[in-house]
């Protein structure tokens, strides 16, 4: 690693120019919430449901103060980049200082992660889901000279936009088309590894940890510390559940 | 001394009872092996693994256990960064940063055994003369606590985060102060705690209740972790190990004085609201550099070095209980996690506490610090093999953890959309050099903060003086000015001057 005072300089001068841009941001920021914080009535009259609400009980007047100060903090921050010459490095510099592929490798993970969340916890089956984005990672990121995170990114999107196309109103959770439409694409993407991926003992254990890791831990969560897990009526939990109150538990309840 | 005595037998109680539990040890155990296989993998951090523990234990199983489950992980993780440090020359944790300084050069002198038995012996010492402080200083401090009225509390909370954000932030301050108002912000979410007016919910009924704790610590401490080990793959040669991981005695008799000084500074450090247990290395290890003789060998394979950083970091526990259990205020980031715990399970720590649960956090302490030291010495070789898991394996297996951790807490998928959104915030936060335990601490002191401020307005109808009017509130409101007048460049250039001319 480079730590020389050049180096230095230039991270200063890099981070001066993002401080530039954050500045801004934190700016319409408080801007918009101060604008938001007027909705909230700033004593006297009826303050929510109180007539004797004055001024100093209001609940606007802490995120007043607290807004204004992120301004003004915001204001010291933007002066500070400017007269580090972080404004005029701010337009020529280039966006936050990564290469093309660190920017699609950041995309990558950022997008398989929203389409896990938003998209396949909610209607897919947990197991599933998360086989799927454990796979996806891995096919993605491990061992290989160059990531290749399009393919593992295209087959976590197809699960999750199929999920949100054939499903998307709560009361069809439980139904089963984005299952099978999920596991023909982890599937899929198993084999796709297993054909492109890195020989060695990772590459052996995917498939073992993606499918165990999550069964392991949804059957730990409901079934040991009985909670709540996502998606209940999913295509293996269901069978699970199923298998577990109907010919598990009698047994050792009798 | 009967004071002392009254101490020591409460803590004997509460040390027998927990001995006598046959699941005590099911849940040490465990936690202690995952905290320290948490800070031996690159990429996992001390407060991550108690985040993802209070996930998991949080509110499933009684709090006893939960306790004994989350200090048995951060004890483990703190000390668990150092194998990475001393064998590959990357930190495991933050913590452990300053380990690494004289632990890499001494494993590529063949003394890699070595430094690691020295680190277990230090980070167990380390650890009890935090948790020796904490039965001590925590009796104090609740007694002068109980004079603590709102205005106090108000200034309280506010001098924590600042100094949190003063602290903690690697750029200007003033990204920390800002971080610690977003985090502010945050909590104002919700309804507010006097008049139940409604603020910045958008319509979302959701954020009625205010913004959960348990998602916000995950979305900022596991989410960019897992984006941050996926963008960038670090790979680490493991430094060759030979010989037994034993204590050297001769050493830490020779050291012994260096111990116990870096005992207390990470102590002292811990107790500071929001400051973690890297400062604590680093200010330990920096002022033995100053102070030692061999202070010219440091970071060239000092074992005096090594024993700086790693007992302060391991005494910063125990510390940054002591703010945690009288204030309410979390003394480091992973205490703002065990915050998180005690919150969901309905437990408010402060002057009010139970008395039990303190004796109890010390009974835990020694004991998972003797189970660190026991693993650490018999069970070294097995975390060593840990280290050789590539991050693009286990950080995929992180993320579910951490989703279906977050999912059970409460909120369901609303919890897991707010962790998500945090997490990416946090991880340009990150990127912008803006640091996260500021806007942690935030988001829990908020409520607080806000709650307080305007009860101590209310009672002196609209008197600002009711801030200076009180010794407690004087002397706080002047630490915070004097904290922000401080970060001013004409103050740092006279603070500048005045050290010039002392040395």
């Amino acid at each position: 690693m480079d730590n020389s005072p050049d180096t230095a300089a230039q991270d200063i001068a890099r981070l001066r120019a993002r401080d530039f841009w954050s500045a801004l941001a934190l700016i319409v920021l408080a801007l918009f919430f101060l604008w938001k914080t007027l909705d909230i009535p700033l004593g006297g009259g009826n303050g929510a449901g109180v007539n004797s609400a004055d001024w100093y009980t209001s609940a606007a007047i802490v995120p007043l103060g607290l807004f204004g100060a992120l301004l003004v903090l915001a204001l010291v921050l933007l002066a500070i980049s400017i007269r580090s010459g972080g404004a005029a490095q701010a337009l020529s510099a280039a966006g936050l200082g990564w290469s093309a592929s660190e920017v699609w490798r950041f995309v990558a993970v950022a997008l398989m992660l929203l389409a896990y969340i938003a998209g396949l916890v909610p209607r897919v089956d947990f197991i599933l889901a998360s086989a799927l984005l454990i796979t996806a990672l891995i096919a993605s990121f491990h061992g290989r000279p160059e990531p290749r995170p399009l393919l593992p990114l295209l087959a976590i999107a197809g699960a999750a936009l199929a999920a949100l196309t054939m499903h998307f109103p709560r009361a069809e959770w439980t139904r089963h088309g984005d299952d099978w439409v999920a596991l023909a694409l982890l599937v899929a993407l198993t084999f796709w590894h297993q054909a492109t991926g890195p020989r060695g003992t990772a590459l052996r254990l995917t498939p073992v940890l993606a499918i165990g890791v999550p069964l392991l831990l949804i059957c730990a969560m409901a079934f040991g510390f009985r909670q709540n897990v996502p998606n209940r009526g999913g295509l293996i939990f269901a069978k699970i559940e199923y298998g577990y109150y109907v010919h598990l538990r009698p047994i050792w309840r009798s | 001394m009967e004071f002392i005595f009254g101490q020591l037998a409460g803590f004997g109680m509460a040390f027998a009872t927990l001995v006598s539990d046959p699941w005590t040890y099911v849940y040490l155990i465990t936690s202690v092996f995952l905290g320290i296989t948490f800070g031996a993998l690159p990429g996992l951090t001390a407060t991550l693994a108690v985040t993802i523990l209070t996930g998991f234990f949080g509110n499933k199983i009684p709090l006893d256990y939960a306790l004994i489950a989350l200090l048995g992980a951060y004890v483990g993780a703190i000390y668990g960064g150092s194998y990475p440090s001393i064998l590959l020359n990357i930190p495991g944790t933050a913590a452990s940063a300053a380990t690494a300084m004289d632990g890499y050069p001494l494993a590529k002198q063949g003394r890699g055994a070595e430094a690691l038995g020295l680190t277990t012996t230090a980070s167990f010492i380390g650890t009890l003369v935090g948790t020796a402080a904490l039965l001590i200083f925590v009796w104090v401090l609740l007694l002068i606590s109980k004079n603590i009225a709102s205005p106090e509390k108000a200034l309280l909370a506010l001098f924590g985060i600042l100094l949190s954000g003063t602290l903690m932030s690697a750029d200007l301050a003033i990204k920390g102060w800002i971080a610690g108002l977003i985090g502010l912000a945050l909590a104002m979410v919700g309804m507010d705690p006097i008049l139940s007016e409604a603020r910045y919910t958008f319509g979302w009924s959701y954020l009625l209740s205010g913004i959960a704790v348990v998602p916000v610590l995950m979305g900022a401490f596991a989410v960019p972790q897992i984006i941050e080990g996926m963008r960038h793959v670090r790979a680490g040669r493991v430094a060759e190990l030979n010989g037994r991981i034993l204590p050297n005695m001769t050493a830490m008799r020779r050291y012994l004085p260096t111990i116990g000084r870096s005992g207390v500074i990470g102590t002292g450090v811990g107790a500071l609201p929001g400051v973690g247990e890297d400062v604590a290395g680093w200010v330990s290890y920096g002022v033995g550099k100053s102070v030692s003789e061999e202070g010219d060998s440091f970071g060239k394979g000092s074992l005096e070095g090594l024993l700086c950083s790693e007992t302060a970091n391991n005494a910063c526990i125990g510390g940054a209980l002591i703010p945690l259990l009288v204030l309410g205020i979390p003394g480091s980031p992973p205490a703002a996690a065990l915050m998180g715990a005690f919150k969901i399970n309905n437990v408010i720590p402060g002057p009010t506490i139970d008395p039990e649960i303190i004796l109890r956090v010390v009974a835990i302490m020694v004991l998972a610090s003797f189970t660190m030291f026991v693993m650490g010495l018999f069970t070294a070789r097995i975390f060593i093999k840990v280290l050789r898991i590539p991050q693009t394996v286990f950080l995929p297996l992180v993320m579910v953890l951490t989703t279906i951790g977050s999912f059970s807490v409460g909120g369901g998928l609303n919890d897991l959309y707010l962790m998500l959104g945090v997490g990416l915030v946090a991880y340009v936060m990150n990127l912008l050099c803006y640091p996260i335990a500021p806007l942690v601490i935030g988001v829990i002191l908020g409520g607080m903060f806000d709650e307080t401020f305007r009860r101590s307005l209310l009672l002196s109808d609209g008197d600002l003086s009711v801030f200076v009017s009180r010794p407690g509130a004087a002397l706080l409101l002047t630490l915070i000015i004097a904290l922000i007048l401080g970060q001013m460049p004409g103050a740092k250039r006279a603070i500048r001057r005045l050290k010039g001319r002392t040395t």
